[in-house]
């Protein structure tokens, strides 16, 4: 999942994106308003965490212009300010949560799994396809009851799919989903990660979960037959 | 108004009484000098009388003469048949010399006024003369006045009510209206103002009031902003700390990420315990609660060390502080507050200076004024920015991503200091060539 943190003090967005990134998460920083709404457009980020004070252009004309722009990303908008009316501007303007500074950082991490588990229609935070059970909070892995040990970035890989189990994902797509945009697209990163979640989920079985689409990408989904 | 009808009632009371009493007098006196002239007696003709004074033939006056000892001698025609006796009193008082005045009621009908008034031929009394007069004039006139006082007292009571009522309301109309602002401000509501277009004392109460409301929504509006503002500075260190310290606890870490995390806490600290500290500074400042020196200051010397002391803040990214121009310069206040004024203006353009860059300054008198110059070649303040660089936790998006270090209260904190020594502070600068500031206080004169 990539995540995208418009917010001009530094050394919280620093702090945003470690705990972010600890999650498997893909993290971009961008601290000025105008570029934030441009990158936002530009990319499909799975979530944007956004300060409502900024230089440039402010959180809130961000949000309006991101909503009037069609982009359906989920917003979580940290504010400075408790009063009520700013925090109801910002959920009318289009965000889907806010946070007030200063916040724990277990409920950011905890609001933007809610977010993302609600985008991609889940109603529980645990996912499962056949044996296979991922838990995004404890990120433990199981497949037929057997402990998987996964690193941080063949876990995100894995989420990302388990997210959109059943469709056929594109190496752009994960390029965009999983890794964030110092990401080298000329390498074979994706299919060699690939490998690696095969050789932990799959092995020994007749037929696994991920399967290649020939000339398109990878896809999770219990096999037929 | 009963008493002034009754006081009224007894004043012309006593008028017309007096009236009567003063005719009947003149009367007398009119009389007695007739019966000299016909040498006394009882050889008196009151046509005569009559005669000689026109007057006393008016019907309103009668006469008696009596002789020494009560009985009667003559009367005038207009007594008819009525006899009234000499009193006992009135005799008395005619035998001792003096003249008496009576009022006698006969029964039902109009009182009578009488004065007996004797005559004298050296020490005998020869006559006493009496003349009288009705009262009927004066009770009408007096029986008159109790029925306008009876009907018109609670007229004039009713109509001066009914008055009063109305032009009390309308000079209070406007107190009103000040009541109900006054009551809707107690409720908060620091927008109200009265609506009055009258020039008169109300209407300059009502003015005073709605300057004074305006003062005070003001002042208000700029106590709401300044805490809104000091807590939303404080937030971010806050939120800085907080979220590393927690992010850190998250699992175990490294002896060196404990080191940064706990590092970079201290500077927020500082940042928190410097916004707090001006802040109180500020408080007090406008409480009026900072005590200022007033005594000669060698102003060049404090420039001189600050100059030294730039060039140790600059000296990690390169930046030399240079004292172009230097006058030996005396100015009155408090050596340490300039010194701390000066400071904050070249510690700003060492900050907005690029690496490698030069901050220049002078100390000279000019136009009669002490005038320190501190110029940078750094990232400049654009004019719109320029106004507003000196208003309390106002830092500009470019300081904010320049130094995070400020807390926006440096320069309000300048500004306060040189007003409080009379003194100007005013600033030229232009996006991406750097800005000039320009310190100007009177001269300590001679």
């Amino acid at each position: 999942m990539r995540v995208l943190i418009v917010e001009d003090e530094p050394k919280v967005a620093s702090f945003i994106r470690r705990a972010l990134e600890e999650e498997s998460y893909a993290v971009d920083v961008c601290p000025d308003g105008i570029q934030g709404r441009d990158i936002a457009s530009d990319v499909n980020y799975d979530l944007i965490i956004l300060d409502l004070m900024l230089p440039g252009l402010a959180g809130i004309d961000v949000l309006q212009a991101l909503r009037d722009a069609r982009v359906k990303t989920p917003i979580l908008i940290l504010t400075a300010r408790s009063k009520v009316e700013q925090r109801v501007t910002g959920l009318n303007a289009g965000a889907d949560d806010y946070l007030t500074k200063p916040f724990a950082i277990e409920e950011l991490l905890a609001r933007s799994r809610a977010l993302l588990r609600r985008a991609s229609g889940d109603t529980t935070s645990r996912m499962q396809i056949d044996d296979l059970i991922l838990d995004p909070i404890t990120h433990e892995v199981t497949r037929g009851g057997q402990r998987i040990d996964l690193t941080s970035k063949e876990y995100a890989l894995l989420e990302y799919m388990m997210r959109n189990a059943g469709r056929v994902l594109t190496r752009p797509m994960i390029a965009e989903h999983v890794w964030d945009i110092h990401f080298d697209t000329f390498t074979n990163v994706i299919d060699v990660y690939i490998n690696y979640l095969r050789n932990k989920i799959d092995r020994d079985r007749e037929r696994g979960l991920i399967q290649t689409v020939r000339g398109s990408g990878y896809t999770l989904k219990v096999p037929a037959g | 108004m009963l008493g002034f009808a009754s006081a009224l009632y007894v004043v012309m009371e006593r008028a017309v009484q007096d009236h009567v009493d003063r005719e009947l007098d003149e009367a007398a006196i009119a009389a007695a000098r007739s019966l000299e002239e016909h040498r006394f007696g009882p050889f008196l003709l009151l046509d005569d009388l009559a005669h000689a004074f026109p007057e006393l033939a008016l019907i309103d006056k009668f006469f008696h003469i009596f002789g020494p000892h009560g009985q009667i001698t003559l009367q005038s025609a207009n007594i008819k048949s009525r006899g009234i006796p000499l009193s006992q009193t009135s005799l008395k008082a005619a035998l001792q010399g003096h003249t008496t005045f009576e009022t006698v009621r006969f029964h039902n009908e109009i009182p009578i006024r009488l004065l007996s008034y004797p005559i004298r031929h050296g020490d005998t009394l020869v006559n006493i003369l009496r003349v009288g007069m009705s009262l009927r004039s004066g009770e009408d006139m007096l029986s008159r006045l109790v029925f306008v006082l009876l009907i018109g007292s609670p007229l004039a009571v009713a109509v001066s009510m009914l008055g009063g009522w109305f032009l009390a309301g309308r000079a209070l109309r406007p107190v009103d209206s000040i009541t109900l602002a006054a009551q809707r401000i107690t409720g908060g509501d620091l927008t109200q103002r009265i609506h009055t277009t009258s020039k008169d004392e109300i209407g300059r109460l009502a003015s005073t009031f709605n300057d004074m409301i305006a003062r005070l929504e003001a002042s208000i509006r700029q106590t709401r902003q300044f805490s809104a503002d000091a807590s939303h500075e404080l937030r971010t260190p806050l939120t800085i700390t907080k979220g590393e310290t927690e992010l850190a606890l998250r699992k175990p870490r490294s002896p060196d990420t404990y080191r940064e995390v706990l590092e970079s806490n201290l500077e927020e600290i500082d940042r928190m315990s410097r916004i707090v500290d001006e802040l109180l500074f500020l408080s007090r400042a406008d409480l009026g609660e900072i005590t200022m020196a007033s005594v000669p200051v060698q102003l060049d010397t404090v420039v001189r060390e600050i100059q030294s002391q730039a060039m140790v803040l600059g000296n990690e990214r390169g930046i030399e502080t240079i004292l172009e121009h230097s006058e030996p310069v005396q100015v009155l206040g408090d050596e340490w507050r300039l010194r701390e004024l000066v400071l904050n203006v070249v510690d700003n353009a060492v900050k907005y200076s690029p690496p490698g860059g030069t901050v220049q300054l002078s100390i000279t008198t000019t136009d009669g004024r002490a005038q320190i110059v501190v110029q940078d070649h750094g990232i400049g303040i654009a004019p719109d920015e320029q106004r507003v660089i000196f208003d309390r936790f106002h830092r500009t998006d470019a300081a904010r991503a320049h130094a995070q270090q400020g807390t926006g209260l440096g320069l309000a904190i300048c500004k306060w200091i040189v007003e409080t020594h009379h003194g100007t502070i005013d600033i030229d600068s232009a996006v991406g060539q750097g800005s000039r500031f320009t310190i100007s206080l009177p001269l300590l004169s001679a």
